[in-house]
């Protein structure tokens, strides 16, 4: 068997089999050098395990909150305050088109009928005349 | 000496026919010059149905002046490139235009006509043709010149429109309202514009573009005529129905004496308004931009930016 350094730092946290573990442990019981190994992981992970657990400034605490959960709420506005815009302009524009856009036929009329003042053939014949029921509305 | 026999044939036909073609024009002149005043009833068989109207007119020096018996209050104005409309002493539309003074080539010519009477005058009847095919028949009265009685055909010589005076005094045209010459539209002849010199026939004879964004033409074969409108926005006839014509949807709308086209391009509105029968829509219609539907973003584009 090579010496298996990898399966030190699995033993050490528990992720061999039990038939792996065997190995490893005969392995170790003949290897001066992988148990000299696999003592100082455990030296350094007790180390690690055994540091205080400190709280963040508070100060620090509320920089982060001003910078980055500010952001997230400017970014959710942006969105929100574009689709607002989107939904009026439609708006605007479903309420606005049918007049705005509308053109008459008195407005069509009373160019051709000018210009047909002019045309030779005008008079009687060729006068405009708006549809009464227009007229009467 | 056959050369010479087809020769002097030419010269006695070239200026009869000219002559011919010019007497239409010379009576219409002189119906325009006439004064009287009168009552006419106008009756249109459409492919929509029958329309028709009862109006009093009156001209002089040209000018005309329309009522409805139906519509007391109500008076259409026109003359010299004016046309107004005053409902109940106020304008509600009106448009003032300059024209280029250009005329179409001759179409029509008129027969030598007939000696008839109407209305218990004398009066002389006329057939205009064009192309061998009989488009209307003209009565005009014999002392004054005014223009009696109208009957446009379609090609097939069914009717499409009479015109006729059911009461006409010659000593009484009614007074000329000045005072309504308000103009709220102006247009001069002459601006650009991609529309087709020649529609079906018919010649462009002006372009205009005035303030409201309207750019229009109009056409005329020597008798009908019909204005091309291209509209920024949109037009709603209110009154007007689907059709088809040569796989083309339009809106269509008939009034008294006069048919409205409406549709959409990718560009903006068009219409086409005039008082061609009905067998000559479609061969114009052909000639201008075909009716697209532009889509939602586009209309709502249009409708905010214009």
């Amino acid at each position: 068997m090579t010496h298996p350094g990898e399966l030190i730092s699995a033993y050490l946290d528990g992720e061999l089999s039990r038939a792996e573990i065997e190995q490893l442990l005969i392995h170790l019981d003949g290897c001066g050098r992988c148990a000299a190994e696999m003592q100082n992981m455990q030296v350094v992970r007790s180390a690690v395990r055994s540091l205080p657990l400190l709280e963040l400034p508070a100060r620090l605490v509320a920089e982060a909150d001003a910078d980055v959960v500010p952001l997230h709420r400017n970014r959710g506005f942006l969105v929100g305050a574009a689709a607002a815009v989107v939904a009026l302009v439609i708006a605007i524009a479903a309420i606005v088109t049918p007049s705005a856009a509308t053109v008459s036929l008195e407005e069509l009329n009373s160019r051709y009928g000018a210009r047909a003042s002019l045309d030779p053939a005008f008079g009687p014949a060729k006068m405009v005349v708006p549809d009464l029921t227009e007229l009467l509305e | 000496m056959r050369r010479l026999v087809a020769f002097a044939t030419a010269l006695v036909l070239l200026p009869a026919s000219t002559a011919l073609a010019a007497e239409l024009d010379d009576l219409l002149e002189e119906s325009r010059e006439a004064s009287y005043s009168a009552e006419q009833v106008i009756t249109c068989s459409t492919p929509d149905g029958v329309h028709d109207a009862v109006i009093e007119l009156s001209q002089s020096s040209g000018e005309l002046h329309v009522g409805a018996p139906v519509a007391p209050g109500v008076e259409v104005a026109a003359g010299s490139g004016g046309w107004t409309l005053v409902r109940e002493g106020a304008v509600v539309s009106s448009a003032n235009v300059e024209g280029t003074g250009d005329v179409p080539e001759p179409r029509y010519s008129v027969d030598e006509g007939t000696d008839t009477e109407y209305l218990g005058r004398n009066a002389i009847r006329y057939e205009m043709a064009g192309d061998g095919v009989v488009r209307a028949e003209l009565v005009f009265d014999a002392e004054i010149g005014a223009l009696l009685r109208v009957v446009t055909f379609n090609a097939d010589g069914s009717v499409y429109c009479e015109r006729r005076f059911i009461t006409f005094d010659p000593e009484a045209p009614l007074p000329v309202d000045e005072e309504n010459a308000e103009v709220i539209q102006s247009a001069e002849g002459g601006a650009q514009s991609d529309l087709p010199d020649t529609l079906g026939g018919f010649d462009r004879l002006d372009v205009y573009q005035d303030d409201a964004g309207f750019v229009f033409a109009y056409y005329s074969d020597g008798f009908f005529s019909f204005a091309v409108f291209q509209i920024p926005s949109v037009l709603v006839v209110d009154s007007g129905s689907p059709v088809t014509l040569g796989e083309r949807v339009y809106t269509r709308s008939f009034s008294p004496g006069q048919v409205t086209f409406a549709w959409e391009t990718m560009n903006g509105g068009m219409a086409m308004v005039g008082d061609l029968p009905p067998d000559m829509h479609e061969e114009v219609l052909a000639g201008l931009p075909a009716p697209e539907d532009p889509g939602l973003l586009r209309r709502l584009w249009r409708s905010l930016f214009g």
